[in-house]
């Protein structure tokens, strides 16, 4: 086995640089360029994980010309060593870039949280189109996780059923019990499946709030508390979708899921999303629920009502959604015989 | 305007970035997210152009009459799209020419084109199976999308493609609707049904998967509706 590197990025670029070299990097990389804007703004930072020499040469030549140095890391932790993708021939063959958060920049990759993660380990393989996640809960500590998405787990690991966010939550037409998993006499590992195919997303919370659409919660640290917030009526009646939305605050990871791939949007200004296709946003933007266009869109364009965001913040949106897909079936339903 | 396919190929969605004053007409349904700055107008048919006759023509085939225009107001706009089934998408230039397209695959094309819906030539032995057709006309970028994956198939001289595997085809092909087998009560027997028989030199883009099978897959588990 040859060896595997780690690789970290450093500049010293100041910020008109930056979105200069960004739009280079972007191409090199095949990501958004706000992406890699994003990504050098927050240089020292490990860009692909488990690269060969050979790779890692290939992509400090094409970064040289950018202004940007590149540091190896061996790779010990043997975490990292499985999530090696096949090595490709060169670095224009969309390495994975990641982020300090723990996000993989762009698709196909396996997100594993990097060393210096402030909370549990973890990965994510299978994106976009199947993730899976698998969080190393440490001795003793506990991991919530919605109901029924468990998928494996290790022998030490006890579940305990509770109630959470009261009977609220039993009208976001979710489950009103999170089960808990704790880690019992050491570590233990805990496999967690969504129900819907998808991407996932992770984000550590640092006593910041993220607002998630009803089901799409999967797993959170100890420190998060999941409630259960009431929409108003006239926002969550013609969203179609609930009229609850899950309210994420505290401190620790956060792991959420879409039905579909995801796409993450930094919103300033305004933004319009389907009400189908939200997954998640950040506390702080104003969102109201409005029709499309006129009144004929209102009825004929198939959009209906809109959520119009406006601020700053992120807004993660799925690129299918559960609600068309039960509206294509119908047809196929069965038809129920009279008497 | 600009296209950029993201996550393909399983749940693909098409970000498209329009320059001012740029307009791009999209299936109904289809915007899954765009800026704030979005003009949308749903109509008939395409702006400015066709007509009653044509919306008239495609509620005679029993088509889905609407199509959504959008255009950025001030500056630039961003828009992203997305089908309701999983599948990948393709973009295609068309250069004054002409291509039939499944009307499930349509997703979006620039100002430039013309969207035909009164196509007929499957006539309507073939709208038995509710599929339509669509004749894009003209200059511009076309992206089409499909349930599954999308493959192009050179035909020259004679290729057969099941009715619910078509994404689009050149119009240079000749085509005939035919049975699968030798026999009808084979062909129905098989499951296969109606076929094409595409004649001459082009190209056909097929879907891996036919979106009416996978729904009559899911019919007899799901709860019976009242009408």
């Amino acid at each position: 086995m040859t060896a595997l590197f780690n690789i970290r990025m450093h500049h010293s670029l100041d910020a008109a640089q930056i979105s200069e070299a960004a739009v280079h990097f972007a191409k090199l990389f095949k990501i958004e360029p706000e992406k890699a804007e994003q990504l050098l703004h927050k240089a020292p930072v490990v860009i692909r994980k488990g690269a060969s020499e050979e790779m890692a040469g290939k992509i400090g030549t094409a970064l040289q010309k950018l202004g940007i140095t590149i540091s190896l890391e061996p790779v010990a932790d043997a975490a990292a060593t499985a999530a090696a993708p096949a090595p490709v021939a060169a670095p224009e063959a969309t390495p994975e870039a990641e982020q300090s958060a723990g996000h993989a920049v762009n698709d196909g990759g396996t997100v594993v949280s990097p060393p210096d993660h402030p909370g549990y380990p973890f990965r994510i393989e299978g994106r976009p189109d199947f993730s899976f996640l698998t969080v190393m809960v440490p001795g003793e500590q506990m991991l919530k996780v919605e109901a029924s998405a468990m998928a494996t787990m290790d022998t030490n690991v006890e579940m305990k059923t509770k109630m959470r966010g009261g009977l609220s939550r039993l009208l976001t037409g979710e489950s009103i019990f999170i089960n808990e998993f704790h880690a019992r006499g050491g570590a233990g590992e805990v496999g967690v499946a969504p129900g819907a195919p998808g991407d996932m997303g992770h984000v550590y919370l640092d006593g910041n709030v993220i607002y998630l659409q009803n089901s799409a919660f999967v797993a959170c640290g100890p420190k998060v508390e999941i409630e259960t917030k009431w929409q108003g009526l006239t926002k969550g009646f013609f969203s179609g979708e609930s009229l609850f939305l899950i309210r994420a605050v505290g401190q620790g990871d956060l792991w959420f899921n879409t039905y579909g791939a995801m796409i993450e949007i930094d919103v300033d200004g305004e933004y319009v999303v389907d009400t189908g296709n939200i997954v998640a946003f950040t506390e702080g933007l104003e969102y109201k629920v409005s029709k499309v266009g006129g009144y004929k869109s209102l009825f004929f364009s198939g959009e209906g009502f809109v959520c119009r965001f406006s601020g700053k913040g992120k807004v993660w949106i799925q690129t299918r959604g559960v609600q068309a897909l039960l509206t294509w079936v119908h047809p196929f339903r069965p038809v129920k015989k009279r008497g | 305007m600009d296209i950029t396919l993201l996550h393909r190929p399983g749940n693909t969605a098409a970000r498209l970035t329009l320059a001012a004053g740029e307009t791009c007409t999209a299936e109904a349904g289809a915007m899954i997210a765009m800026s704030g700055n979005m003009d949308i107008e749903t109509t008939t048919h395409q702006k400015g152009k066709g007509g009653l006759l044509k919306a008239m023509k495609r509620m005679l085939g029993g088509e889905s009459l609407f199509l959504n225009h959008f255009t950025p107001k001030d500056g630039e706009g961003d828009l992203i799209l997305g089908t309701t089934l999983a599948g990948d998408m393709m973009t295609f230039n068309l250069d004054n020419e002409s291509l039939i397209v499944q009307g499930g695959s349509f997703l979006c094309c620039e100002h430039g084109i013309d969207v035909d819906m009164g196509w007929q030539g499957f006539k309507s032995i073939v709208s038995g199976e509710s599929i339509f057709w669509l004749n894009l006309k003209g200059k511009g970028q076309v992206v089409l999308s499909s349930f599954g994956a999308i493959y192009p198939v050179e035909v020259d001289g004679e290729y057969i493609v099941d009715t619910g595997h078509i994404v689009a085809f050149n119009e240079t092909l000749d085509f005939t609707i035919t049975k699968a087998g030798s026999s009808w009560l084979h062909s129905f027997l098989g499951g296969e049904g109606l076929v094409c028989k595409f004649r001459g030199k082009g190209t056909v883009w097929c879907q891996s998967h036919n979106p009416v099978s996978f729904g009559w897959a899911l019919s007899s588990g799901l709860k019976a509706r009242k009408a």
